[in-house]
C-alpha cells in the first residue's frame, strides 16, 4: 500500500501565457516567490520521509538530539540580534560622534578667531610704539629729520599711514535678485551675472589711480602698491580678507579732477555698461572729507645691514667645531 | 520559545559588550541586517505555513548575509556600491513586505 503524499502547495506563480517584458517578469517573481522555495522542499522531503517510517515510531534520543534544530536556530537568531543592536550601536555612535566633532570645530573656531584677532590688536599696538620710538630717535638729528622726511612721504605712497581728505566714492554693488528668480531653483547664470567680480573692482581701482588718486580704499581696506583683489568663490578677497557687497571704494585726490577724469575712463564705461546691461549698482559720489585706515605693512623680505660688520682678527672662520 | 530567548540575549548581549567591529566591516553592517531580517521574516511566515525548517532557515540565513554584504562589497570595488546597496535593498525590502503581509494575514486573517 503505498500512500500518495500531499504534495505542498508551491508557490504562487502567474502563468507564464502573456508576454511579458523581462523588468515586469522580473518583477513578478520578486513579489510572487516572498518566501524561500527551499521550505517548501525540505517540508515535502519530511512528509516522504515520514510516511515511510512506520506510524508513531518517534526518533529516540535525548532532549539535546530532539531539539537540536530549536537550538540551531536560536544560535542563528542570537547571531541576527547580536548583528542588529551592532549596527544600532555604530549608527548611533556615528551620529553622536559628527555632532560632538562639529560641536568641537566651532569651538574650536571661535577660540582661534579670537585668538587671531588680539594677535592683530597687539601687532598695531606694538606697530605704534615702533613707529614713535623710531621718530622720537630720528627727530634728534638733522640727518635724522631728513630721513623722517623721506620715510613719511614713502610711507603715504606705500599706504602705511591714516590719511584724510576730500575725494570721490563710488560705490558697487551686486544687482538686486529679479522679483521673478527663485532664490532656491533660480537660473544660477542670471544671478551670476549680477554678482560684482573681482576685475569689476579691479577696473574701479585702476581707473581711480588713474585718475590721480592718491589713496584708495575698499571697505576700509587700504589699498597698497602690493595688494591684491581677488576672488575666492563668491567672496571677494581685498588684501586677504573677505568682502561683501556693497563695496565702497573710496579715493582721496583732488575733487574735481579726480570726478571729471574717472566718469570717463574706461574702467568706469565698463563698470557703467555691466551696470546697464546685468542690474549692477554703480554710483559715483563726492565726498569733501574722507578719512582712510592706514594698510598693512608689507611682509619684510630681505634686509642687511648698512655696515658691512668687521670680522674679528684672530677669529676662527670656521665655527664648526672639529672632530 | 528557545529561539525567542536567543535573539533576545543577542541584542542584549549586542548593547552590552558593545564589540568593537572592524573599520572595513562597518559598511556592510547595515544591509547584513536587512538580510538577516529578510531571512528571519521568512523563517517565522513559513513556521505559519508549517513548513518551517531548521537547517532550510540557518543555511538562508547565513547565505542570506553573506551574499547581500558580498554584492555590496563588489559594488564598491566596481564603484557601483551605492546602486547595488539599493538593488539589494530593494529586492529584500519587498520581500519582507510580501513575507510581513503573509504572517499578518495568518495572525489576523485578514
Amino acid at each position: 500500500m503505498t500512500t500518495v503524499p500531499p504534495t505542498v502547495d508551491p508557490p504562487p506563480r502567474r502563468p507564464r501565457t502573456q508576454q511579458r517584458s523581462l523588468g515586469a517578469s522580473l518583477l513578478d517573481q520578486v513579489l510572487a516567490e516572498t518566501l524561500d522555495p527551499s521550505y517548501a522542499q525540505a517540508a515535502a522531503r519530511k512528509r516522504e520521509a515520514a510516511a515511510q517510517q512506520p506510524e508513531g515510531a518517534r526518533p529516540p534520543g535525548s532532549w539535546l538530539a530532539r531539539h537540536r534544530g530549536q537550538l540551531l536556530v536560536a544560535a542563528t537568531l542570537l547571531i541576527a540580534g547580536l548583528l542588529v543592536a551592532v549596527t544600532y550601536r555604530e549608527a548611533a555612535a556615528g551620529a553622536q560622534g559628527r555632532e560632538q566633532r562639529r560641536e568641537a570645530l566651532v569651538e574650536d573656531i571661535q577660540a582661534e578667531s579670537a585668538t587671531t584677532d588680539q594677535l592683530a590688536d597687539q601687532v598695531a599696538e606694538l606697530n605704534r610704539q615702533v613707529t614713535r620710538q623710531r621718530d622720537e630717535a630720528l627727530a634728534a638729528s638733522a640727518v635724522g629729520q631728513r630721513a623722517l622726511e623721506q620715510l613719511s612721504a614713502a610711507e603715504q605712497a606705500t599706504a602705511l599711514t591714516a590719511v584724510r581728505g576730500p575725494g570721490l566714492e563710488v560705490v558697487v554693488g551686486n544687482a538686486d535678485p529679479a522679483s521673478d528668480t527663485d532664490p532656491v531653483g533660480g537660473s544660477e547664470s542670471v544671478a551670476l551675472a549680477g554678482l560684482v567680480q573681482d576685475r569689476d573692482l579691479q577696473q574701479v581701482v585702476n581707473a581711480l589711480w588713474a585718475s590721480g588718486a592718491e589713496a584708495v580704499s575698499i571697505n576700509g581696506q587700504r589699498l597698497g602698491a602690493t595688494t591684491t583683489i581677488r576672488q575666492a568663490g563668491s567672496a571677494i578677497l581685498v588684501d586677504f580678507r573677505p568682502l561683501t557687497s556693497p563695496y565702497r571704494v573710496q579715493a582721496i585726490g583732488d575733487q574735481e579732477t579726480l570726478y571729471n577724469r574717472f566718469l570717463v575712463s574706461p574702467g568706469a564705461r565698463y563698470v557703467a555698461d555691466l551696470s546697464k546691461r546685468y542690474g549692477l549698482k554703480f554710483t559715483v559720489g563726492r565726498d569733501k572729507d574722507l578719512s582712510l585706515p592706514a594698510g598693512s605693512a608689507p611682509e619684510l623680505r630681505s634686509a642687511r645691514p648698512l655696515e658691512e660688520p668687521q670680522p674679528a682678527p684672530g677669529a676662527p672662520t670656521d665655527p664648526t667645531p672639529g672632530g | 520559545m528557545i529561539p525567542v530567548i536567543g535573539l533576545a540575549v543577542g541584542v542584549v548581549l549586542g548593547l552590552v559588550l558593545d564589540p568593537s567591529v572592524p573599520l572595513w566591516l562597518q559598511p556592510y553592517l547595515p544591509i547584513a541586517v536587512v538580510a538577516a531580517l529578510d531571512a528571519v521574516f521568512g523563517g517565522v511566515r513559513a513556521r505559519f505555513d508549517r513548513i518551517f525548517d531548521a537547517k532550510v532557515f540557518v543555511v538562508s540565513f547565513v547565505s542570506n548575509v553573506v551574499v547581500a554584504a558580498l554584492i555590496v562589497f563588489l559594488g564598491d570595488q566596481l564603484g557601483v556600491g551605492a546602486q547595488l546597496s539599493t538593488a539589494v535593498v530593494v529586492v529584500l525590502g519587498i520581500r519582507i513586505f510580501g513575507n510581513a503581509a503573509a504572517i499578518r494575514r495568518h495572525l489576523f486573517r485578514a
